[in-house]
């Protein structure tokens, strides 16, 4: 393991191997990714995989278009096949006050040129998902160009071209401690001994919490567990993404043939617990059952769970803290940290090597939570 | 084909029953399971592979390694090995992953309301084999009530197929068959404050307050179990072997083998080609002989018989050829083994060329070891440890079988490979400490009797060659378990 690097990334998640693939890509190849534990461990390897554009405020829409035309290139730019798969998403409203957002949301995508329609409930089963029970559905959402990939595909693809261009990637090695001097961060000290750097960027999930910690620095994040499942491969039967907000579920089926899927509870205390739970397990299949009435004969093969590193406003937080120098946070994704990584660790890596990003990462600063009124997109699950 | 007549074995079968297999007509027993019913019809195809549309039959036989999987009753990747046969199903030959059910497909099943699930018990054991049985029986001395669940139909686990006399200085079990060692587990049974619940599997372990919860099915419903103490018992699954059309039907695990022929009586083949000669190897040869199958020759790339020379030289004496420094190099057929070709290899178990041998057999029986299942504890938050000599990745557990999460308990098989006699002093200990646990107020001097005696079993068994390995095992386990506790009372 180096002694000495410009850059340490924490983190080998989708966040941090694609800022470490970009740094170097730019030509900052003297860079060290430290993982806790195996690529993708974290959050990005227990994720839904899904790549939705369909936001509600303008620039969260602007930054998840441009994700997915970073997605579309992504294989050929780093020689992998990652399931990247166009397939959709399909949003249902059940109530009001969703109709009403969703009419909202709908004139603001298609202003900045995002192809959505609105379904009718008969139009969702003749047109997108024949076998779902539109039930109380009032209405539909969907962007055929909205997408889905392999979550540890495109880990592995990022980390392997990072580290074609010089990364180093050490796994199995936890950071202790963020070292600082005057203001300014010198390194990290891990469990196999200390790395100097004058740039250290965190990109731990929920784990950047205690991290930043160790520099004086207080994230507003908060780690909740979200669970998830998986059933056996089955031949295709249905292509989108299928969320709802209000009925609280998404689902869709991967390139292997298995539904994968899951549900925020909203009474899950923060902590970070990540073990599986029962009452998951039975209220998801009765959601799943209920929306798709042939999943019931389909068999569950295996669940888990995996935190949200959650912020007050559920954006990310991006950019180099004011009280520690040389101290760059990628975190907070609060549950959509994948669908967006292309674009936003491409803008973090113009942000470390002292270019103007060429998208505003300015509202995603962390001093934005200091005192400031902040802007909550409503389309979360 | 069924076996007709077997030297200790009576095949009671079950009704005469008609089913469905790709269109046509045929016929099986009630009481055996799809797969049984196919293969003594010589059906050998049971799917086609996703990715590469290879033919797969079955490898394990007791629902571990999904290579049966096929559409029944218009439900795709139903595990047939484990699926009881009954009248009338429609079972087809599944290709790639098996298209979604109809709406309201369902396969049939018994009548759950036949029997009532408790919702709580102070103890859950999963697995009612050697070491479950015997955990709930002596936990049951103490009187401490439990629950037994198995997945199979039949208690007994692998007791149930094995038609040998044990040896051993148990006093209790030396000179008794398999089969009848179940029985007499399952009698005793009858007398603890333990209730068996066979047909079912449990799918979770999972945090419950301040105890656990399972979550079960049985005939296609849910149920929830909550235990304040769990003992999992959950045995092993057979090892594959890497080598040319390892996956042709026809290559079948030793368990495999055994179950077919034991217990729904239908030979797998007429001539076996047995890989590994060890006491498992050598076992199942005997078995084959003694069901009138053919067993070409055993082999194994050890340069040395690694079971009893009693079970080696009784194979022998039948005429059976044991080769040492010997591998399998590749099976051959279209779909289904039609031979196999053995090599022998040199000190460093490369194939030494020109010493290339084709057998001609229709059955490759692969008894190359065994992999705990621990799947459930580790669930439970327990922590994986490899140990080479327990079979592979086990859970972390001390000498009273206990796992490093409190009250989730390990025993037999799951808890390191060794056979069947330990498994039922394991399964004693872990009943007396979850007992322990459980009655505050019991008997510390039987407790204590009846511990030492169970350890004093498991020393004994454990002692001399053959019992080197799990030692060595167990030793490097309790020594870890012991640092870490250690550790924690440093800190």
């Amino acid at each position: 393991m180096k002694t000495r690097a410009e850059c340490v990334v924490i983190g080998g998640g989708v966040i941090g191997t694609a800022i470490a693939y970009y740094l170097a890509r730019a030509g900052l190849t003297d860079c060290v990714v430290l993982e806790s534990s195996y690529l993708a461990s974290g959050a990005t390897g227990r994720c839904g995989g899904g790549i939705r554009q369909q936001w509600s405020t303008e620039a969260n829409t602007k930054l998840a278009i441009e994700s997915v035309k970073a997605f579309r290139g992504l294989e050929e730019e780093l020689e992998r096949d990652i399931e990247f798969l166009q397939g959709g998403y399909l949003v249902l409203a059940y109530t009001d006050d969703d109709v009403e957002q969703f009419e909202k949301n709908v004139t603001l995508q298609r202003g900045l040129g995002l192809d959505v329609e609105t379904l009718s409930p008969s139009e969702i089963t003749s047109r997108v998902v024949p076998h779902l029970n539109t039930d109380g559905v009032r209405m539909a959402t969907y962007c055929a160009d909205d997408a889905s990939a392999n979550p540890f595909l495109t880990t592995q693809a990022y980390a392997d071209a990072a580290r074609r261009l010089g990364v180093e990637i050490e796994l199995f090695t936890p950071v202790r401690r963020i070292l600082t001097e005057g203001g300014r961060v010198t390194g990290v000290e891990t469990s196999r001994g200390t790395i100097s750097a004058p740039i250290v960027v965190n990109a731990a999930g929920s784990h950047s919490i205690p991290l930043a910690r160790t520099a004086g620095v207080e994230l507003p994040i908060a780690p909740y567990r979200r669970e998830i499942l998986v059933t056996e491969p089955l031949e295709r039967f249905f292509h989108p993404m299928i969320i709802s907000f209000s009925f609280g579920i998404y689902f869709r089926q991967v390139k292997h043939g298995a539904v994968i899927g899951g549900f925020g509870d909203p009474d899950e205390p923060p902590g970070f617990n990540e073990t599986s739970s029962l009452g998951f397990l039975t209220t998801m299949s009765r959601k799943l059952a209920h929306l798709m009435p042939r999943l019931r004969s389909v068999k569950i093969v295996r669940q888990w769970a995996g935190l949200y590193d959650i912020t007050p406003d559920a954006q990310p937080i991006l950019g180099e803290v004011d009280e520690v120098g040389g101290f760059f946070q990628a975190n907070g994704f609060s549950g959509h940290g994948f669908m967006i990584a292309p674009k936003v660790a491409m803008l973090v890596a113009q942000d470390v090597r002292g270019e103007t990003p060429d998208l505003d990462i300015e509202r995603l600063h962390p001093r934005r939570f200091a005192g400031g009124k902040i802007t909550q997109d409503r389309s979360v699950v | 084909m069924r076996i007709s007549e077997h030297p200790i074995l009576d095949f009671d079968r079950g009704r005469e029953i008609e089913f469905e297999f790709d269109g046509k007509r045929l016929v099986g027993f009630e009481g055996e399971t799809i797969a049984a019913a196919l293969h003594a019809a010589e059906v050998r195809v049971l799917r086609r592979s996703i990715k590469l549309d290879r033919p797969r039959g079955f490898f394990c036989a007791i629902g571990r390694c999904s290579s049966c999987l096929m559409t029944v009753d218009d439900v795709p990747n139903v595990m047939t090995c484990v699926t009881p046969l009954r009248a009338g199903m429609k079972v087809e030959t599944q290709s790639g992953k098996g298209t979604i059910a109809p709406e309201g497909a369902r396969l049939a099943t018994g009548d759950a309301a036949s029997e009532a699930i408790p919702s709580a018990v102070p103890l859950a054991i999963v697995g009612a084999g050697p070491a479950g049985l015997s955990a709930a029986i002596y936990a049951g001395r103490l009187g401490v009530e439990s629950v037994v669940i198995d997945e199979n139909d039949v208690p007994g686990g692998q007791l149930i197929k094995q038609t040998h006399m044990f040896f051993g200085s148990l006093d209790h079990y030396a000179r008794v068959r398999g089969i009848d060692i179940g029985e007499r587990l399952v009698q005793d049974l009858e007398s603890c404050p333990a209730r068996l619940l066979t047909g079912t599997t449990v799918l979770g372990l999972y945090d419950d307050g301040d105890a656990k919860a399972l979550s079960l099915l049985k005939d296609g419903q849910h149920a929830r179990l909550r235990a304040r103490a769990v003992i999992l018992a959950t045995g092993a699954s057979e090892n594959v072997l890497a080598f040319e059309n390892c996956d042709l039907p026809g290559v079948y695990g030793a368990g495999a083998v055994q179950t077919l022929m034991n217990v729904y009586g239908v030979a797998p083949g007429e001539r076996v080609l047995m890989v590994g000669a060890g006491n498992i190897g050598l076992i199942v040869s005997y078995q084959l002989l003694q069901a009138g199958v053919r067993v070409e020759a055993v082999i194994d790339a050890m340069d040395e018989i690694g079971g009893y020379h009693v079970h080696a030289a009784k194979i022998r004496r039948m005429g059976v050829p044991i080769l040492t420094s010997h591998t399998i190099l590749r099976a051959d057929g279209e779909t289904r083994v039609e031979s196999a070709t053995i090599a022998r290899v040199d000190e460093r178990w490369a194939p030494v060329p020109g010493s290339e041998r084709t057998l001609d057999v229709d059955t490759v029986c692969l008894a190359v070891g065994l992999t705990p299942n621990c799947e459930l504890a580790l669930m439970a938050g327990a922590d994986g440890v490899y140990v080479a000599e327990l079979g592979g990745h086990v859970a972390r557990h001390d000498r009273d079988l206990e796992t490093n999460v409190p009250g989730v308990f390990i025993a037999g098989d799951a808890s390191g490979i060794e056979e069947a006699s330990t498994a039922m002093l394991e399964g004693r200990l872990a009943g007396l400490a979850a007992a322990e646990r459980l009655v505050p107020d019991a008997d510390a001097n039987a407790l204590a009797s009846l511990r030492q005696e169970a350890e004093d079993g498991l020393g004994e068994l454990r002692a001399g060659p053959f019992g080197e390995r799990p030692r060595f095992g167990k030793n490097r386990m309790f020594d870890l378990v012991n640092d870490t506790k250690d550790e924690r009372r440093g800190s």
